[in-house]
């Protein structure tokens, strides 16, 4: 108890110009006295509030973090504080399940007129946050590898191959396409002659992603391009024609039909038939379906702290090789912000810190992107359950928004968009 | 007359290494389905006698992924550097195979190469490599083509080859092994078979032609199209060692520090003015295979390959050393 | 521990602003026996770093004879260039050097030498120029053809005009066209054109250092030979990204050849050599 009296916490609050920053002002002129343990950091508005920031502050030794900014519907920008509460909404499950002390995370809507409230909110964080001591970031108690639950790997039987070869053999023959992207016997094979057809196979090893080879500049000069694709891909397909990444009408796609490659992901998959294909090989049985977000309930049943042990020392195998980026189709940023330097918001380096900051950056921008293809997981060399958090984000997606990313042509990006309904109870 | 050790034994004298306050490091099961070459708590968490293979390379334990160079503490217009004060502990790295091991002198080169890295000889100075033969090999590995075998020593303090029933016949091959089994091996008329090892897939001089006489073949832009450009080849191979140089901290000071890199990342070779010499993945993975087989045989006569397979193995699409050169060696 | 990654420290003497976005700043050791100790040959570079923003490489650009200090120049472009750009007289930052191989200056004695370069690629250019007008004797006639985008993108003007007035100096300075201001007195057109409407006399006894992008090589190569100049004759300094400087990073290899180790300069008969990597 002494190391706290003797403790003062520091406090970093991200606030908006036009609302919060008026109030702490009127707070001011009105003398209403509020700790100084608070640094006020101001930006134009919560909307431009990035996720990362509040990373930046913890790791600035900050023991809380306030974000605060405009009413609903009193935003100086109209919209801005709505974008910000959709992604207060899903940082907040991440962070939650890296197992942060999410006592030390508070949002708030301070208007310029609310002094009062904004002395109450600093106030009362402040002696919350001296009762907690100081936090010490990452650290967090070591725990026994969780026992996830165990599912049945489905596993189909692939008979489709010889007629695979054949759509492609008659695409490039007829010159529909001057390119078939698919899987060769060792890993994905870019097929420009029709007479290499049957370097493609279809079977149990098709594990890529294929759909990742669209962004890429070396792929794209190989001309016009049929793309092998079963059900998982085909939904990361959807979403980059959502973002405008591709022109579907340039892109031939071949769907095929998969009762499982054997992994985890195939369990319980609703996407076995390709919905989207411009054709499809073969036909699925449905899958049995089972709760997807299970192996979720196995780690939000451990303590924070545990938790945290649990990333601490995933995180800390963490390579910084970037395969989990590199194989991803929504990963397709021309300049991935780990690469900017001007400022470094990422740490490159494979400390604790940076990789905590880079694993929350990389699965944060898929939220309500990801379409759980299982890639980043598989190639990860260190072995490092990336799944979790990007299910976690796809689990906090269809619970409050009853979104899935790459299931419906017509719907809009998830965090691009906002409601007026959106829910606000860990709001102050 | 050899010496000999079983398994129980061998866990036993990590115990003690570790109580001793070495360092260990070994085969480890990190996750349900990963093993990695890490440091040890316990001499339980060593894997032995295990067809899973660390994905990554006993490198790590000599160049680490992030090694602080020095700090810098800045006041006003000075700026005082800081030493990494600590002392290196000794450390045994136990379980690596000799493909691994062998990487290391092959290392010595570039890391003495008129000037002397002296955080890597440091470290080089403080292990003690306990190394383990293979008694079995996969379809990644290619060990023999570059003038390795599944016993080789190269690189080695102590050779453990398995007899297959847990025990091992213990070679010490120099001061260093000698004077970690002292007095811990028992006295044995048994040799332990040596396993033969793939036959050989590539033929290195080849390569390195190739890759001298071809250098715009169209071969490297039709083998590169499945590249994505991550690191984990660079990063898990043993002999690769191309890293970055960093200042992290605020304005109080920080540290500089060095961090792996990867000749496949497409900013590796980018210029300020924006100019890229290796603008496509193809040029990026000829660099690869020109570095390991044709600049660092120039340049010091070895190649930068042990064959042992991890970039082949751990490649998200399915490439790797030996694909290629597989294809230069026959065609 | 002797940690060759670790740098001198160095005091900021003075910053020149020589264009919008370039800087030529001077330093000295903060150590005396350093200071005493230390020597380059011109062509020679170094690792200068602001420290928390990071290290960048930069030719050493002052002659070898002046002894008190030395200089580099750089353009601000980055988060390196722009902790560098921050820096006043007075404050510290780092130096590691001298790496790289140098002009060879004493196979040049007794020839003519010529100078051809643009914009940022004068500074390399400049500590030769000066060396071999500090040892005047021992060179033939010096000629320069300096070229840059715009008449603002110059840079040591002032410089250019002192070497001018030297005996068997001539120095050609052109810029882009469309970069000459009203006033502009020099020449209009790129470096290789400008260099061959000039008519300097080039042969067997020249020495040509051309420091400029892969295509500006070739295309003054191409004159050279015609005026029977050979390849061994004419001499580049090569720029790869870099961060070690000593040859253990892995980056900056054109080809067989690690710019810091075995370069930066080559001669074009080397270059040939080499693929195109750089």
């Amino acid at each position: 108890m002494s190391e706290n009296a003797a403790f003062e916490p520091k406090i970093i609050a991200f606030v908006c110009n036009w609302c919060t920053y008026l109030g702490a002002d009127l707070a001011g002129t009105s003398r209403l006295e509020y700790p100084a343990n608070v640094r006020i950091v101001r930006l134009p508005c919560t909307g431009r509030i990035d996720f990362n920031l509040l990373i930046k502050a913890f790791e600035m030794k900050a023991d809380a973090v306030l974000v605060s900014g405009c009413h609903p519907g009193d935003c100086h920008y109209t919209s801005g504080n709505y974008h910000a509460r959709r992604r207060w909404m899903l940082f907040r499950e991440l962070l939650d399940l890296l197992g942060f002390d999410m006592r030390r995370i508070h949002f708030s809507w301070i208007s310029g007129a609310e002094g009062h409230k904004f002395q109450q909110v600093i106030t009362g964080i402040t002696e919350e946050t001296r009762n907690l001591g100081p936090y010490k970031l990452y650290e967090g108690k070591p725990a026994a590898y969780p026992k996830f639950p165990e599912t049945v790997l489905p596993l189909g039987d692939f008979s489709t191959e010889k007629e695979l070869r054949q759509t492609a053999r008659k695409l490039l023959s007829e010159g529909t396409v001057q390119v078939v992207i698919g899987y060769g016997e060792r890993g994905p094979i870019f097929v420009s002659k029709a007479e290499d057809a049957d370097k493609l196979v279809w079977n149990r090893n098709c594990l890529t992603n294929l759909t990742a080879y669209l962004k890429r500049k070396e792929i794209k000069t190989l001309g016009k391009a049929a793309i092998v694709v079963k059900g998982c891909d085909e939904r990361a397909l959807m979403v980059l024609e959502q973002e405008s990444q591709i022109e579907r009408e340039n892109l031939h796609v071949i769907g095929m039909a998969c009762e499982g490659l054997g992994l985890p992901k195939c369990a319980g998959c609703t996407v076995r038939q390709p919905r989207f294909a411009d054709e499809v090989i073969g036909e699925a049985k449905p899958a049995e379906q089972i709760d997807h977000y299970a192996a979720l309930d196995v780690l939000m049943a451990m303590p924070p702290e545990e938790r945290m042990g649990f990333w601490a020392e995933q995180f800390d195998r963490c390579q910084r090789c970037y395969a989990c980026r590199q194989v991803c189709p929504m990963c397709y940023c021309e300049q991935c912000i780990v690469d900017k330097n001007l400022p470094q918001e990422i740490s490159p380096s494979a400390t604790r810190e940076g990789n905590f900051a880079w694993q929350i950056a990389r699965a944060f921008h898929q939220a309500g992107r990801c379409v759980g293809c299982g890639e980043c997981s598989r190639v990860c060399p260190a072995g490092i359950d990336l799944w979790a958090l990007n299910l976690t984000l796809e689990r906090a997606a269809e619970k409050n928004f009853e979104y899935k990313a790459g299931m419906e042509p017509a719907a809009t990006s998830l965090i691009g968009s906002y409601s007026a309904k959106d829910e606000e109870a860990f709001i102050q | 007359m050899s010496e000999i050790i079983a398994q129980d034994a061998l866990r036993a004298c990590v115990s003690e290494w570790l109580a001793a306050g070495k360092c260990v490091a070994g085969p480890r099961q990190v996750s349900w389905n990963r093993v990695l070459y890490s440091y040890l708590k316990k001499p339980e968490e060593l894997l032995l006698d295990s067809e899973a293979r660390p994905v990554n390379s006993i490198k790590e334990f000599f160049f680490p992924k992030h090694e602080k160079l020095y700090g810098y503490k800045i006041e006003g217009n000075d700026v005082r550097l800081t030493e990494t004060a600590e002392a290196l502990p000794e450390q045994v790295i136990l379980g690596g195979r000799p493909c691994d091991a062998a990487a290391l002198p092959i290392l010595d080169h570039v890391f003495n190469w008129d000037y002397k890295d002296s955080q890597y000889n440091a470290r080089r100075a403080a292990a003690t490599i306990v190394t383990i033969a293979c008694a079995t090999h996969d379809d990644a590995c290619f060990c023999t083509s570059v003038g390795l075998a599944p016993t080789a020593e190269s690189g080695s303090d102590a050779l453990l080859v398995p007899f297959g029933d847990g025990s091992y016949e213990v070679r010490c091959l120099t001061e260093k092994g000698k004077a970690l089994f002292a007095g811990k091996t028992e006295q044995s008329d048994k040799t332990a078979p040596a396993h033969a090892g793939p036959e050989k897939k590539i033929d290195a001089a080849k390569v390195e032609a190739f890759a001298r006489d071809h250098f715009e073949d169209p071969f490297w832009k039709e083998h590169a199209l499945a590249c994505l450009g991550c690191g984990v080849c660079a990063y898990n191979c043993p002999t690769c060692h191309c890293f970055d140089i960093v200042d992290e901290g605020n304005a109080a000071g920080g540290e500089r520090a060095r961090n792996w890199d990867s000749c496949q990342f497409s900013l590796f070779t980018q210029h300020a003015s924006g100019h890229n010499p290796r603008a496509s993945q193809f040029n990026r993975q000829r660099q690869r295979v020109y570095h390991k087989f044709r600049i660092y045989p120039e340049k010091f006569g070895e190649t930068l390959c042990t064959g042992c397979g991890a970039c082949t193995r751990n490649c998200p699409a399915g490439l790797g050393i030996l694909g290629i050169a597989t294809e230069i060696s026959h065609g | 521990m002797d940690n060759i990654y670790q740098p001198d420290l160095m005091e900021v003497v003075e910053t020149q602003q020589q264009t919008s976005d370039v800087k030529l700043v001077k330093l000295r050791f903060r150590d005396p026996d350093r200071a005493k100790q230390f020597s380059f040959r011109v062509g020679q570079f170094g690792i200068f770093s602001a420290f928390g923003y990071g290290e960048s490489t930069f030719n050493i650009c002052s002659s070898s004879n002046w002894k008190d200090h030395i200089e580099f120049c750089f353009r601000r472009v980055g988060r390196v260039t722009e902790g560098l750009w921050r820096l006043e007289p007075g404050d510290t930052m780092g130096f590691r050097g001298p790496y790289g191989n140098g002009y060879p200056m004493e196979e040049w004695r007794g020839k003519d030498l010529i100078f051809l370069g643009g914009g940022i690629a004068m500074p390399p250019i400049r500590c030769a120029v000066w060396k071999a007008l500090e040892n005047r004797q021992e060179f033939g006639n010096i000629s320069v053809v300096y070229g840059a985008r715009t008449t603002g993108d110059l840079v040591f003007k002032d410089e250019l005009d002192e070497w001018a007035r030297r005996e068997r100096t001539r120095i050609v300075q052109c810029v882009d066209p469309g970069g000459e201001t009203p006033d502009w007195k020099g020449e209009v057109g790129f470096v290789p054109s400008v260099f061959e409407r000039a008519k300097i006399a080039a042969g067997a006894n020249s020495i040509v250092l051309v420091i400029g992008p892969p295509i500006m090589i070739k295309v003054t190569m191409k004159l050279l030979t015609a005026m029977g100049v050979p390849a061994g004759n004419v001499y580049t300094s090569l720029e790869n990204r870099m961060k070690c400087g000593v040859g253990k990073c892995g980056r900056c290899n054109a080809g067989p050849a690690y710019v810091c180790k075995d370069g930066p300069v080559f001669s074009i008969e080397q270059l040939n050599a080499i693929p195109l990597d750089y």
